[in-house]
């Protein structure tokens, strides 16, 4: 889980997944941010890609859903972060999703490995029949 | 750090304004209430504004920030429009502004929140006073009261501003760090070195790879040396760290070539297993700065003797 | 969609100047008009400009590796060229090897790889 408790929300955007044009609006939206709160040219391409993996992922493989695009503090600095729901099939084995690497077999791996890479904070809650949540947050670098 | 900056990283808006109100419980009959007080505080403002410079000016660790008379008198003004300030009858957006200017020329001459604090208990303290020496018990308790809830909503907005002045300093210091620890020097043209010195942890390595791409694509440069003989400890985490670097240089176009490889540093590598295979490597610095020189169709010759 | 991504002619090589978003449709019309024009002109080199890519995720990787196997198959030597820091840096940290894809850094290295140079070109 990720540590909520000292975080403040402030903003936050619903963002619809359903098609193919819905994974680049919700990029757009988190690189807009990205850009508006001044994280350097690295960290948006990290917090931006991440969010393409996961979106499409959460498109692909979960049947559609939502991304909450959020911006949050924790009274020292600025964070972005990124809900994305889908209600698909879910993900049996996570540890094995999770370890990704360098297979080409399995692409909905290679996102979710590579997206945890690239931010601060990645949270999974999947249960098989029911959905996916991932949750990803992207701190402003100092 | 200018008050509006701190506006901008404390995220105060007329939303975020609202709800800190609503938390401090600061009514619109509170407003009123001090609104109606000021003829009584511009009555007191001059004592008051002495008696809280008085505290300061008694400690000495408070009163080298207001050495000089020209210093207490500015500041002692300043003073004078924010206390009547509390009794402007408003709780907005200008009205944090305001207070936030106060606070950032506070926080820019090194006063510390704990002498900020306690000077304000102080103000409470003359004001609490004076309140119920001029108005009845009643009407003193509520004014009181009322007064509270502003100033601790001021202390809040105080503290933020140090948090955030504290924040803001770590990212200059980041920022410098990061300058010094990664001196991309233009050898000749196309040819990049890098002599990295101290330890590298996950944190140093990326700003490294960072700083490595940049300077790569703004030079065009075919070729960047990455000189390891200062780094102490090469672990496989350092190790794993070059070999991404070097990826990520090849994925712009460009080649690299460690050197300064170490007879101990050769051994761990090999016995780690981390595949170096794709990169070039070498012990000495200047077989590398020639290797990157014939890359680039370039040689050094000896000048024929005359 | 045919067209969106510019292919040029230079000798024998393709130029394929990617300054749009790769998705879906455009991703998929880009891969066929490529393979078109190799198939039209006998082209023997493709240089794929990604200069104006801020983003590439896994998926656009896959699409440009692909691409580069595909030209393979017939024949065509594929170079990338220009691919910004921010997306090697982000490429790398994912874990993706683009292995197999070659690079360099700009049109003049990318047509020197493909054993052509500038000045020679009609």
């Amino acid at each position: 889980m990720i540590a909520v408790a000292a975080t403040s929300t402030l903003s936050t955007a619903t963002l619809r997944i359903a098609s193919e044009d819905d994974v680049v609006n919700v990029r757009r939206k988190v690189k807009s941010i990205a850009q508006e709160r001044k994280f350097d040219g690295f960290a948006t391409a990290a917090i931006t890609t991440a969010t393409s993996e996961l979106t499409r992922n959460a498109l692909v493989h979960g049947g559609g859903g939502i991304a909450i695009v959020e911006e949050v503090s924790d009274g020292m600095r600025v964070g972005i972060r990124v809900q994305f729901r889908d209600e698909g099939p879910g993900i049996a084995d996570i540890e094995r999703a999770l370890r990704g690497g360098y297979s080409t077999a399995r692409s909905m791996g290679l996102g979710l490995s590579g997206s945890r890479r690239l931010v601060d904070e990645f949270a999974l809650d999947s249960v098989p029949g029911k959905g996916t949540v991932v949750t990803i947050v992207k701190w402003k670098p100092f | 750090m200018s008050h509006r900056k701190y506006m901008q990283i404390l995220k105060l808006d007329d939303a975020e304004v609202r709800s800190r109100r609503a938390f401090f419980e600061i009514s619109d009959e509170d407003l009123a209430r001090l609104a109606a007080l000021r003829p009584l505080a511009e009555k007191h403002t001059d004592d008051i504004v002495e008696g809280f410079y008085e505290l300061l000016l008694r400690h000495p660790e408070t009163r080298k920030f207001f050495e000089d008379e020209a210093t207490i008198r500015r500041v002692k003004r300043t003073q004078r429009e924010y206390f009547l300030g509390l009794f402007a009858g408003k709780c907005d957006l200008a009205y944090v502004e305001d207070r936030l200017r106060v606070g950032a020329a506070h926080e820019r001459i090194g006063l510390a929140p704990k002498w900020y604090l306690g000077a304000y208990r102080r103000y409470l303290q003359l004001v609490h006073d004076r309140l119920y020496r001029e108005l009845p018990p009643a009407e003193a308790g509520a004014a009181f009261a009322s007064m509270q809830r502003l100033v601790m909503f001021d202390t809040a907005l105080a503290i933020d501003t140090y948090i955030a002045a504290n924040a803001e300093t770590l990212g200059r210091h980041q920022a410098a760090i990061r300058e010094l620890s990664t001196p991309v020097i233009r050898v000749h043209d196309g040819v990049l070195l890098l002599p990295l010195v101290g330890a590298i942890d996950s944190h140093r390595a990326q700003q490294i790879t960072e700083s490595v791409l940049l300077r790569v694509a703004e030079e065009q440069a075919k070729c960047i040396i990455i000189d390891i003989a200062g780094v102490p400890v090469v672990d496989t985490k350092v190790a794993d760290h070059l070999v991404k670097t070097t990826a990520a240089v090849k994925l712009l176009g460009a080649q690299t070539i460690l050197t300064g490889i170490s007879a101990q540093v050769a051994r761990t590598i090999v016995q780690l297993g981390v595949d170096i295979s794709a990169m070039h490597t070498l012990a000495r610095l200047a077989d590398g700065i020639e290797l990157a020189l014939s890359l680039v169709g370039k040689s050094i010759r000896a000048k024929e003797p005359r | 969609m045919i067209g969106v991504i510019p292919i040029l002619r230079i000798g024998a090589t393709l130029l394929a100047t990617v300054h749009v978003e790769l998705h879906d449709e455009i991703a998929n019309a880009f891969q066929a008009d490529v393979l078109t024009m190799i198939e039209k002109t006998g082209a023997t080199g493709l240089v794929i400009d990604i200069t104006g890519l801020e983003m590439v995720d896994s998926y656009v990787a896959r699409i440009l590796a692909e691409t580069g196997r595909m030209a393979k198959l017939m024949g065509t030597a594929t170079v990338l060229v220009g691919m910004r820091p921010e997306v090697a840096a982000t490429l790398v940290r994912m874990g993706y090897e683009m292995s197999g894809v070659r690079t360099a850094l700009n049109l003049e290295d990318g047509l020197a790889l493909l054993g052509k140079r500038l000045v020679d070109l009609p």
